[in-house]
């Protein structure tokens, strides 16, 4: 069955972690997903939450408006931003008043967000939309002997009863589709230890001492690699690597790939198109490592 | 409109500094008296190890009324927002919408934003995202952009004096 989404990039992802997109771009429309893109997005409104949450209430739902004006659901890659749509959605259906003062705000782009919406993140789309079945179907060079470790990202994991895309304290979705492409999932203590992020804004030493701890404990635990599915995240992990492990005096060798870039080495998509030479973290390891 | 009217929400922002108020009251009043300083929040708290945050004397704090105090301390900008708090607060107090709540009082009140948040901010308002499309390096040292690689144009505001309009009834609107 054809399932059409419309994409929603966010800030990040389109401005500056291109492998994200390019690896999403190559490998979901393989497995039966159309991408939609649409015009006139705009940031989520999740970074602007400390300074002012009517901002990011009403850039959430600016968001969902532009997408129901389309009629269509949304897929949406950052953690982040599936937060914060998430978030905005339960806040409008709950309270008709906010959503007729958002709506009165929103007049001015000529958008009315009207109904909830259909959200996906990168791990129920392919775990509960796709499925695993037909993951399988496509792997041609199965990952065998790679331990890799999971790293969801607290955004997509909580709060639990605004409903994400698995669960708050013990997810398994990543390691299942880990298993589908012939990897061997790692479950290690750090696992849902936060990447550090949210203080990139005003605590960036800080931050990176946040990425340089839960990097060091997953190399001194001999796991081949780790996977993420957030921008924000992989800016940490991968892009940041070098200088988060000055923070902890640690030289980190950990090899960190989106997901949707580990599906297409396993599918046999070549590097290039995955955008594993954008990655700085040490990926060749990974596939060097795999044995078909 | 200039950014100062949305962060430092002058003068026609009373109202909306009421509200924030208001909304403050009702953490303080409703939410904060459930908690019985089982210190879950502190335990779990992403920011508690590296940075000395702890969300139960957040909450005790603001029980006790000490709100001046509490939006003057740096420590309420080092919550990660990682949710854990309000995950398992046996109480359903949520101490993160209670730090969310005093960032953005602080904020009304003038108190400097710390950080690239007025940055991100200014960019927003600008072109719609915290960022324009930036230059990457590869491993192999050479630089790419978006256009380099064949994705598609930028998704952004297509008008965007209209997008700033839209923004705009948020620092002016009396609620």
């Amino acid at each position: 069955m054809k399932k059409r989404y419309a994409l929603f990039p966010g800030c990040l992802m389109p401005t500056e972690q291109y492998a994200y997109e390019l690896s999403l771009r190559e490998t979901l429309p393989l497995l039966g997903v159309e991408l939609v893109d649409v015009e006139g997005f705009s940031c989520c409104g999740e970074p602007m939450k400390s300074v002012n949450q009517l901002l990011t209430l009403y850039l959430s739902a600016r968001n969902l408006a532009i997408a129901q004006k389309h009629h269509l659901d949304i897929y949406v890659p950052c953690a982040m931003c599936h937060l914060a749509l998430t978030e905005c959605q339960h806040i409008l259906e709950k309270n008709p008043a906010m959503k007729e003062r958002i709506n009165g705000m929103l007049a001015a782009e000529e958008l009315t967000y009207t109904e909830k919406t259909h959200l996906v993140h990168t791990v129920d789309l392919l775990h509960d939309v796709i499925g695993i079945q037909t993951i399988k179907e496509h792997v041609k060079k199965p990952l065998h002997g790679l331990k890799i470790a999971a790293h969801y990202g607290c955004h997509i994991l909580r709060p639990k009863e605004i409903g994400r895309p698995d669960d708050s304290e013990n997810p398994q979705k990543i390691e299942t589709i880990l298993k589908a492409l012939g990897a061997e999932p790692v479950n290690y203590p750090q696992k849902l230890d936060c990447c550090g992020a949210p203080l990139l804004a005003n605590l960036p030493e800080s931050a990176l001492t946040k990425t340089g701890q839960k990097l060091q404990a997953i190399q001194e635990q001999q796991i081949q690699g780790l996977v993420d599915v957030c921008p924000w995240c992989h800016k940490m992990f991968d892009s940041r690597q070098t200088k988060a492990g000055e923070t902890v005096a640690v030289k980190l060798d950990v090899p960190v790939v989106y997901l949707t870039q580990l599906l297409g080495i396993a599918f046999g998509i070549p590097p290039e198109k995955l955008g594993l030479e954008l990655n700085l973290s040490p990926v060749e390891k990974l596939q060097q490592e795999a044995k078909p | 409109m200039s950014i100062i009217d949305l962060t430092s929400m002058g003068e026609p922002q009373s109202e909306l500094r009421k509200e924030l108020n208001d909304r403050l009251t009702k953490l303080q009043d409703e939410i904060s008296d459930y908690c019985f300083q089982c210190a879950r929040c502190t335990s779990g708290c992403e920011a508690h190890k590296l940075l000395e945050l702890e969300p139960h004397k957040i909450v005790a704090l603001l029980k006790r009324g000490l709100l001046n105090e509490l939006i003057n301390a740096d420590v309420i900008w080092t919550c990660m927002t990682c949710q854990k708090c309000r995950e398992r607060c046996p109480q359903r107090v949520a101490p993160i919408e209670i730090l969310f709540a005093l960032k953005n009082i602080a904020v009304a009140n003038g108190k400097q934003i710390p950080g690239k948040y007025t940055a991100m901010l200014q960019s927003i308002l600008t072109m719609g995202l915290i960022q324009d499309v930036q230059q990457t390096t590869t491993r192999t040292n050479t630089t790419v952009k978006r256009d380099d690689l064949g994705l598609p144009p930028l998704s952004k505001p297509v008008d965007a004096a209209k997008f700033q309009a839209g923004i705009m009834k948020i620092a002016m609107e009396k609620v």
